[in-house]
């Protein structure tokens, strides 16, 4: 049976290992796809609607034709059409140079006969709201119900109930390097494309079949990419585009999207409010939860959200809808439906708590089936010095005030089949591992080094990677849901197993050992029954030759597993004059599997962390009802956290088991509940809307006070 | 022409000159001509105005010569820039990220000092020393700086990196030893998504004693 | 950005002729650009001419002796807030440079362009958004999302002012040296700047053929104290949404004097004659001290979505004075 050995037997996996990709990144070497510079290349840029609802009436593209540097204008949106939201595509060009282009769309007439919008949700389900989606009355999907034992019997058993309405805004994806690509053909047959995406293959694909060509004529390279979060599956209309302009331009053209456009129409967490009726048992059981709740992925459907969330509750029942606004629609973000669903679910379960008379953490282990999370909340409560907490919410007399909450999370992240691989063990001694997974920062690559390394006795320096190209023709799936790893580890490991056992069988008779009993040491190889005879790793390879070893890979179901519990404790500072919520610490506990490399699942759980302090206490796309359009496309107004808001983060790798699983979503799931609930504790007042800004706080201080 | 011009490493390319500001289609709402207090075009003098030049920039190091417009941007010179000689600058390590002097990704040192590359007029950057992310390192030796980032894992995605390591060098330079508090001051102008914040504070910490 | 074309600064006297007859938006001035390079980007303003001024000599000076302090237009937020006499006598204004955005910014962002810099009102700042700042017919943020906006002197137009060296300043009693095509006059900042309901379409009363040249501050008092306070919703590089610039002459804990001036509320920097009168020539205590703030925002007339900014500012009024005592 396959399996990753024990601890103690790892030279490198588990152990902190800088990234292979850190010495390009530090020095500006590396080459992500807004860096691409092709010879004769050209820029292109999307002109873009400013009218969230509109009738299209009339496109000219004349004027921008005639502009010297412009080659290229196509239309995009036909006229009779509709645009839908801000930020719709209406044409595109290609120029010269990028000031050119950015010229040439401001030449562009667009004629629009504007329709009544709306791109609130109170707006969108007001009663006399325009119809903005045929198919949805009142611009309300049909609600989605699920109903579990008995509601009313559960109430009956209640001691206590809490009714309360929560709400997180659409939060956006905010990737530094904006959606784009580079496209450049070959020939009327070839084309290659530089993307910013999470799944090369899946951007290969598409744009094959947009341009009627078979997949293998095209390449897709994603060497670094600036971030994705989910938002970057698949070309979108600026990657077909972008093709089109190289195609008509017969030159290579890059296209990214301004800051602007990548909050309008680059995807966006859909946002959520619930309203919940909750009751539990006098010994502290969650008896029965009644949620009515909606939230908003824009003019399509998607904004889905976990309620109940974690906890058990065995009567239920759930009720929701989506409703269609005017703005650009949502993708995957970060554990979708996961941190909103959580923030309710942690506020409630504090409220229930406290009606109670209990520690919401005894409330919590009652009611919590992960026995992951059980040892958790253990090792968490110690490391924040939870028996510091104010016993009383708000306790104390002076201005700033502190308080500590709990929050937790459940993920996924078991893999999947779908990832081929190459390992190459070439006669100088150098190994080379090929598949076509892809690095959005998580650091794949070197952990594809590691297990190759391993494996070999090498370091992970000595192992070539190549990943983030479809042009070796080995698809691996897109890096979403947590499953990178743990469905590209299995395969790079079977097949640095079978490469080495193919230079065994050619190397044992030279060792005049049964190929069983070799082993890899440092850089050699040895027989295991007799030490003295030995080989080092570059005269064992240099017998091959020109017959280099190359292997591919397998899944292997017993090398991953998935689901992963997570708890995070948040200690905050309130001060009560200004409403600035300062966090001091967090402490997030996380079931990571097996950790190949503890450095880079250490950034994740940061990362993850402050992505849910964005969350909690910044974040928040905002929609002008009377304009139609987002006031806050931009980086001064919509807030993602900076030094100043970083706290102290003590991220723990928390060891369960010894198979691979992913973890680049869920250490951001616990964290808004948890800063929440510290803040409740802090200050004795619920903040029930994310973000948690000033004017919240001072709001509810003052409704306290009155 | 005047001595003073050549000193600045400008020569104002006549061409563009006489073209001025109203090329193409944007000539309709634009004032046709460049001049302003009655200066002839052809001899451009100190306090002419300007459409475009060809100026020359000290970046790492090395001087660039490149034919500009007025509105381009020293981020624009240093990503997308083409010298008289036909050669791409390409000295990509400075990103365009927000476009507004929002999140320091395109930081770079104009004379020593920390500066907003997309928020910096090319002509402005003349006479000065631009150094970038590429320009840190000594040759195969890198930065203490650069080397704690690797070390510390101060980065993921890795698009902002350039400019925090920027900012870091900066930083160090001025203040050796800085505390946590004087690190986020430093570090205040530059922006990471995927939250490598508390690493990049080790890696400064870490390459303080270094310095 | 559209074109323009670009005049290096040679004189006064130069950039006063370029300026005169453009009137607003034709030929503007760029020093730091920090402010009007963004307005540039977005098309809120499309000048044929930009003068730099950088060029110009010696205007970037910080002279600080006896007689108080003058600073050039041209002199950087970065090179005020670090300045050693600022930081020590005029502890307000290095506070108040300090605050300001980013080290990036503070390195090339100048006094004179901060003191001229435009407002950030999203609608303002939006290209589509025909505002009645420029000359359109409504302020979007009477109906709309004003969370950032005034409480205080809004009518007809909800700005703020988000100069943080502005109240600071003026808190210090500074005055401003403007050359014009006349020659050179001289008027106190507080009154530099103007409401909506003079002119709905700027914020000082600088002409389109003028330019700051310098400000003075006169001499620090002997046992004053003077804060910064400002509150943000993100550390950097938040501007204010309120700020409290105060100078208070203290004899032990009884102020004998107060100034103090608002940032971030109003459509200027908002001198509130209430606080000072409720703080000067008392015994500054808690009750005192909540007074000036509740006296400051009495008239505070929030919109839809900033009432939290009378909290706010009364607020960090109260500390402010709080501070003054210890």
């Amino acid at each position: 049976m396959a399996s990753w050995g024990e601890a103690s037997e790892s030279r490198l996996i588990g152990k902190r290992i800088p990234r292979l990709s850190g010495r390009d990144k530090v020095t500006g070497k590396a080459k992500y796809t807004f860096d691409i510079n092709r010879p004769g290349m050209l820029y292109g840029r999307i002109l873009r609607s400013e009218i969230a609802h509109a009738n299209v009436v009339g496109v000219d593209l004349s004027e921008a034709e005639a502009l010297p540097g412009v080659k290229a204008v196509i239309q995009i949106v036909e006229v009779g059409n509709k645009i839908r939201y801000q930020g719709q595509e209406i044409a595109a060009v290609a120029a010269e140079t990028d000031d050119i282009a950015k010229d040439a769309i401001r030449l562009i007439h667009v004629d629009l006969e504007e329709l009544p919008h709306v791109v609130t949700e109170a707006d969108a389900m007001a009663e006399d709201a325009p119809q903005i989606r045929d198919d949805w009355a009142g611009n309300q999907s049909n609600p989605n119900v699920r109903e579990e034992g008995d509601l009313e019997g559960g109430f009956a058993q209640a001691a206590v109930e809490v009714e309360a309405t929560y709400h997180a805004p659409v939060q956006t994806h905010v990737c530094l390097e904006t959606h784009g690509n580079v496209a450049e053909w070959e020939d009327e047959q070839n084309l290659t494309v530089w993307a910013s995406t999470q799944g090369v293959f899946g951007v290969r694909n598409d744009l094959a079949g947009s341009f009627n060509l078979p997949a293998n004529q095209v390449r897709v390279i994603t060497e670094h990419m600036g971030g994705g979060f989910g938002s970057k599956f698949g070309p979108g209309v600026e990657g077909r585009r972008v093709a089109e302009l190289a195609r008509i331009t017969g030159r290579p053209v890059k296209l990214m999207l301004t800051r602007k456009a990548e909050h309008l129409v680059a995807g966006n967490r859909p946002s959520m409010t619930q309203h919940v009726r909750a009751g539990a048992t006098g010994d502290g059981r969650l008896i029965a939860y009644d949620m009515k709740g909606h939230g908003t992925g824009g003019i399509s459907s998607g904004a889905g959200f976990q309620a109940p969330y974690v906890y058990d509750v065995p009567n239920l029942r759930t009720e929701r809808v989506n409703v269609a606004v005017n703005v650009g629609n949502q993708r995957a973000m970060r554990a979708p439906g996961h941190p909103q669903g959580a923030f309710a679910m942690d506020s409630l379960m504090d409220e229930l708590a406290e009606k109670l008379g209990m520690n919401p953490l005894e409330f919590r282990r009652i009611n919590d089936p992960s026995e992951v999370r059980q040892a958790q909340y253990t090792l968490g409560a110690q490391e924040i010095g939870w028996h510091r907490r104010n016993s009383v919410p708000g306790a104390g007399t002076g201005v700033k005030k502190r308080g500590m909450g709990v929050g937790s999370g459940q993920w996924g992240g078991g893999g999947g089949r779908g990832t081929q691989a190459r390992v190459t063990i070439n006669s100088d001694g150098t190994v080379e591992a090929v598949t076509g997974t892809q690095d959005i920062g998580t650091g794949i690559r070197t952990a594809i080094a590691i297990i190759v390394a391993e494996e070999f006795g090498l370091a992970p320096t000595d192992i070539m990677v190549t990943v983030g190209d479809s042009g070796p023709g080995l698809p691996s799936g897109g890096s979403g849901g947590s499953q990178t790893t743990a469905s590209v580890a299995p395969v790079i490991k079977t097949a640095a197993a079978a490469a080495k056992q193919k230079l065994f069988e050619r190397i044992a008779p030279q060792l005049n050992a049964p190929v069983g009993d070799l082993r890899v040491g440092n850089r050699t190889i040895y027989v295991v029954s007799d030490r003295t005879k030995t080989i080092k790793w570059e005269l064992a390879t240099g017998q091959l030759g020109m017959d280099s070893i190359s292997e591919g890979g397998e899944w292997d179901e017993e090398l991953r597993q998935g689901g992963v519990a997570g708890t995070q404790f948040a200690e905050v500072e309130v001060d009560t004059e200004i409403g600035e919520v300062r966090v001091i610490k967090i402490v997030a506990v996380q079931d990571c599997g097996l950790a190949i490399n503890r450095l880079t699942t250490e950034s994740q759980i940061n990362g993850g962390v402050i992505m849910g302090l964005g969350q909690a206490l910044l974040e928040e796309r905002l929609m002008d009802a009377l304009t139609g359009r987002m006031l806050n496309a931009n980086l001064e107004d919509y807030k993602v956290p900076g030094t100043f808001e970083i706290p102290e983060i003590k991220s723990i790798v928390f060891d369960t088991h010894r198979k691979v699983t992913g973890i680049g979503e869920p250490p951001c799931i616990p964290t808004p509940g948890a800063i929440a609930n510290a803040v409740y504790n802090a200050i004795g007042v619920r903040v029930r809307e994310l973000p948690i800004t000033p004017d919240k706080i001072l709001t509810a201080l003052a409704e306290k006070k009155a | 022409m005047p001595d003073k011009e050549k000193k600045q490493g400008t020569s104002i390319s006549r061409r563009s000159f006489l073209k001025g500001v109203g090329t193409g289609t944007v000539a309709a709402t634009v004032a046709p001509s460049v001049l302003i207090g009655g200066e002839k075009a052809a001899d451009a003098q100190e306090g002419d105005a300007v459409a475009s030049a060809t100026i020359q920039l000290n970046i790492n190091g090395k001087p660039y010569q490149v034919e500009v417009e007025a509105r381009t941007t020293l981020l624009t010179v240093l990503r997308d820039g083409i010298d008289t000689s036909g050669n791409n600058v390409d000295l990509t390590g400075a990103k365009l990220i927000c476009d507004r002097g929002e999140c320091g990704g395109c930081t770079v040192m104009v004379d020593g000092s920390l500066v907003y590359a997309c928020m910096m007029l090319a002509m402005d950057a003349q006479d000065k020393q631009i150094t970038t992310v590429e320009g840190l390192a000594d040759g195969d030796d890198l930065h203490p700086v650069q080397e704690a980032f690797i070390q510390h894992d101060a980065l993921m995605c890795g698009f902002c990196t350039p400019g925090f390591v920027v900012s870091s060098a900066a930083l160090l330079s001025e203040n050796t030893k800085p505390t946590l508090e004087e690190i986020k001051v430093g570090l205040s102008g530059n922006t990471c998504r995927c939250g490598t914040y508390p690493f990049i504070f080790d890696a400064v910490k870490a390459a303080s004693k270094k310095m | 950005m559209e074109k323009f074309s670009y005049v290096n600064a040679t004189s006064l006297e130069q950039v006063t002729a370029l300026l005169s007859d453009s009137g607003w938006g034709e030929v503007m001035l760029i020093a730091g650009g920090t402010d009007l390079l963004a307005e540039l980007k977005e098309y809120v303003e499309t000048p044929k001419t930009l003068i730099n001024l950088k060029t110009l000599p010696g205007m970037d000076a910080i002279e600080a002796d006896a007689s108080g302090l003058k600073i050039g237009a041209l002199a950087t937020v970065a090179d005020i807030a670090r300045h050693p006499t600022i930081q020590q006598h005029y502890t307000v204004l290095a506070q108040a440079a300090g605050s300001v955005a980013t080290p990036q910014i503070r390195n090339v962002g100048t006094l004179g362009g901060n003191l001229c810099q435009r407002p950030r009102c999203w609608y303002y700042r939006d290209e589509n958004t025909h505002c009645l700042k420029k000359g359109g017919d409504i302020c979007y943020a009477v109906d709309g999302l004003s969370k950032y906006h005034a409480i205080l002197g809004g009518d007809p137009v909800y700005i703020v002012h988000p100069s943080d060296l502005a109240p600071a300043l003026i808190a210090l009693g500074a005055s401003l040296k403007i050359v014009g095509p006349e020659g050179e006059k001289t008027m106190s900042l507080e009154e530099f700047f103007t409401l909506p309901a003079a002119n709905p379409f700027r914020e000082n009363v600088l002409e389109p053929n003028e330019i700051v040249v310098e400000v003075q501050v006169p001499p620090a008092k002997p046992n004053s104290k003077s804060f910064y306070l400002k509150a943000r919703e993100k550390g950097a590089p938040d501007f204010a949404l309120a700020s409290v610039a105060a100078v208070f002459e203290m004899d032990g804990k009884t102020c004998k004097s107060a100034s103090v001036v608002l940032g971030g509320v109003a459509p200027a920097p908002w001198r509130s004659k209430e606080a000072e009168a409720a703080l000067t020539g008392k015994m500054v205590d808690d009750t005192v001290s909540k007074q000036a703030g509740a006296d400051a925002v009495k008239d505070a007339q929030p919109l839809n979505d900033n009432a939290y900014k009378v909290t706010l500012t009364q607020n960090l009024i109260s500390r402010a004075a709080m501070m003054a005592t210890s």
